[in-house]
């Protein structure tokens, strides 16, 4: 399931819980983790200066300084790097998102593990260049699942062994469903399957009663059966629900009701370039808010 | 005095060479070599009587020194208004005075006249709009600058850059697989929400051949995506070369005279093996220049002309706009006070002043557009011209030389720079991330992204 894992980091805080959840990983699972920085974006020109991501001085790149970056990984990441020898570390310079995209074109990974927001941390080229966007932009043109970390992920133990998935019943949720099914079999994990009916336009619209929401919550019902479960032959260890609200209140509550250790979703949205709509996506709310790792799933995985 | 293994008078030719000297962090050792670097004075004299012609040589001798030429010069007006400034004391005190001295010049003066001839002027050519007598002192910059080079008196990440070129056609080490690969890699993202996305390669003749900045390919390849999208959903006959894909050239900022027909005649070659009806250039303003103004002498095209004709992106999206390939939904059009950089490259010097006008007319809300003082072919260099933008050792000059555009976008209120040209939109980045002012830049392609109508018959299936 996980053989090698692409860990993209900032290395800076805004990555620590990112890095607890992607060193376990290469370890429980005997994953190969590629540790991936993009130490710098080109600046002046066509010239061989960047400015450090990090600490926001311009640099002129050579291999010495690359060296030296990959050493001040190698440092911040010690105690983990110990637990695992199976592991590479790579700097490049470039637009994060962009590098990210192209290593794990050329690499193939089985997930690409981020930390979310670098929020107040981090120069100001860094936020510029990195804060949000970056996992948007990843999330959304990448042909592999994306495993984004933002908040403390308090939930997360070790292993996968309770898994959420939420759908919204689109196109990329059956890629979603396909990898999440796939991941509780192998990892022998239990598996919840959930609908958030979104009732925020009821608001103001009177016609719906509360029998028209049930009536819904039932179809949503018959939905996952017929879409996820029909496909899940005798594995047993599943449930279903559907509740209505704010979807992406309503996974967050969901998921730490069931004290899931991961939220598996379909990643739909086609405006991540425009800053204005940068917290657009259910998935990015789930994000945020979520007490743990969230994979984000969009039309192309499992194109290939 | 030996040349210097790195500095010295041999352009790179290959990619080995390439190396060693990229390797040589910030030109530590190309610098130090340059202090003893030896003046070849039979070669530049003969070079002179080769290459310097009646043009030169009249501007040379008519310029009155009036000093009409002084205020159209923006880093005279930077620098304290520093007579050293004036454009006519620059060229006069370095090529005319290599001329008058029939190139008995020394070490000394050649690095006095490279600093002049790369931090003191960006070749914008603003000052030969001002000169009673019509005196372009960016063109003889220009040809300063290749005797300079031939000598070995050139800024390191130009004698780079001249030498990707040499090597990889391409001002970066970007190899053509690379770009047809990089293209490939777009449509892959992008194909779902464009059913039907393609990018025709080496097709023979389709309307539209499309040439780029390596750049693009190298650390922004998005700019391929929405080129790409912006062609489909105009419903363009295009396509791209597998060779001679590169407009932009270095070598010209270099002054690598050999390596500018080089890199044109790989792209002119493209267009004759592939018959596009057309060629359309990307956002670059300096690529414009190279390959469709200047290119056709370094090629010894007799007309003067590419061959088949060739005009710039804005060009292309303004007839797009015009006749309704590309529909802008009305709603969409940018509602906030925007203001517009005119490129040297193709505005004041290939005549294009209105052309991105009328686009601003289609994209932008009436009332929202607020040009900049003094615009159009008046229009002061983003102050990263002719190279300047890529120089460390000059890197002071230059960050000085932006406080022009600076206090120009400041006194228009806009917090929207539209920039329709690579060398610019650096400037202005880097502009924003020296001082602070609040802005943000773009290309036009992102933009017309965000607000064109997409045909029903190319929307997803949902």
């Amino acid at each position: 399931m996980f053989k090698k894992i692409l860990f993209a980091t900032s290395a800076t805080e805004a990555c620590d819980h990112a890095a607890r959840v992607a060193f376990d990983m290469a370890r429980r699972y005997h994953a190969h983790i590629d540790v991936f920085h993009v130490l710098g974006v080109p600046t002046r020109g066509y010239s061989q200066v960047v400015v450090d991501l990090t600490t926001g001085d311009e640099v002129t790149l050579d291999d010495n300084y690359r060296d030296l970056v990959k050493e001040e990984i190698r440092s911040y990441y010690d105690h983990q790097i110990q637990t695992t020898d199976d592991f590479a570390i790579t700097v490049t310079i470039g637009h994060p998102h962009r590098e990210i995209l192209r290593i794990a074109r050329a690499e193939k990974p089985d997930i690409i593990v981020m930390g979310g927001s670098t929020g107040a941390s981090g120069s100001y080229a860094h936020k510029k260049a990195a804060t949000g966007s970056t996992f948007q932009r990843v999330a959304k043109a990448a042909h592999f699942p994306v495993l984004v970390i933002n908040r403390p992920a308090a939930s997360f133990w070790g292993g996968f062994f309770n898994v959420v998935f939420a759908t919204d019943f689109s196109d990329a949720a059956d890629h979603a469903f396909a990898f999440a099914f796939k991941l509780v079999k192998e990892l022998n994990c239990e598996f919840h399957l959930f609908h958030a009916l979104d009732i925020t336009c009821f608001q103001t619209d009177n016609f719906h009663t509360q029998d028209t929401i049930d009536d819904q919550i039932r179809n949503a019902i018959a939905q996952i059966r017929f879409r996820y479960v029909s496909k899940m032959g005798d594995f047993k260890p599943y449930a279903m629900e559907v509740w209505e609200g704010i979807p992406f209140v309503e996974i967050v509550k969901y998921a730490r009701e069931k004290q899931a250790d991961l939220i598996i979703m379909a990643y739909n949205t086609r405006q991540t370039d425009d800053p204005e709509a940068s917290i657009g996506s259910v998935a990015e709310q789930v994000i945020l808010r979520a007490n743990c790792p969230v994979i984000s799933i969009n039309r192309s995985v499992g194109k290939e | 005095m030996p040349e210097g293994t790195l500095c010295n008078r041999q352009p790179i030719q290959t990619d080995e060479a390439l190396k060693t000297l990229l390797s040589d962090t910030g030109g530590r050792q190309y610098y130090q070599e340059m202090q003893s670097l030896p003046v070849d004075t039979p070669l530049l004299w003969e070079t002179i009587q080769k290459t310097c012609r009646s043009r030169i040589r009249t501007w040379l001798s008519m310029c009155a020194r009036c000093g009409m030429c002084a205020d159209s010069c923006f880093l005279y007006r930077i620098n304290d208004r520093d007579p050293k400034q004036v454009p006519a004391y620059k060229i006069q005190s370095t090529l005319g005075e290599i001329l008058r001295r029939k190139g008995r010049v020394d070490n000394a003066f050649m690095q006095m006249a490279m600093e002049t001839a790369w931090a003191k002027c960006t070749c914008c050519n603003r000052c030969g709009l001002y000169c009673p007598h019509g005196i372009d002192m960016g063109v003889m910059f220009g040809y300063l600058r290749g005797l300079l080079y031939q000598q070995g008196f050139v800024p390191w990440e130009l004698k780079i850059g001249a030498g990707m070129h040499r090597v990889y056609h391409a001002q970066m080490d970007v190899t053509d697989a690379d770009f047809t690969e990089t293209f490939a890699w777009m449509v892959e993202e992008n194909e779902e929400d464009y059913p039907g996305l393609a990018v025709p390669v080496d097709k023979v003749g389709a309307d539209i051949m499309y040439t780029v900045n390596a750049r693009e390919v190298k650390h922004y390849p998005e700019d391929l995506a929405e080129a790409t999208i912006l062609f489909h959903l105009a419903g363009e006959n295009w396509t791209v070369p597998s060779r001679g894909w590169e407009q932009t050239s270095l070598a010209m900022f270099a002054g690598d005279w050999e390596a500018c027909k080089i890199q044109v005649e790989s792209v002119y070659d493209a267009m004759e093996r592939l018959k596009p009806k057309r060629m359309v250039g990307t956002e670059c303003g300096h690529a414009h220049r190279a390959t469709v103004v200047e290119g056709p002498y370094w090629a010894g095209r007799k007309d003067g002309l590419p061959p088949v004709e060739s005009i710039h992106y804005v060009e292309w999206l303004a007839e797009a706009l015009r006749t309704g390939k590309l529909k802008i939904n009305p709603e969409k059009r940018i509602k906030e006070p925007v203001t517009l950089q005119d490129s040297c490259n193709y505005v004041r010097n290939h005549g294009l002043k209105e052309i991105t006008r009328e686009i601003m007319s289609y994209i932008v809300e009436p009332g929202y557009f607020i040009d900049m003082s003094p615009n159009r072919e008046h229009n002061y260099c983003c102050g990263g011209g002719g190279g300047l933008n890529g120089i460390g050792l000059y890197r002071k000059q230059r960050n000085k030389a932006l406080i022009t555009k600076r206090d120009q976008i400041l006194s228009t209120g806009a917090k929207l720079v539209i920039a329709p040209c690579h060398n610019c939109w650096d400037a202005i980045r880097d502009l924003e991330e020296e001082y602070r002012i609040g802005i943000r830049w773009s290309f036009l392609k992102p933009l017309i992204l965000k607000m064109v109508e997409i045909p029903e018959h190319l929307k997803p299936e949902e």
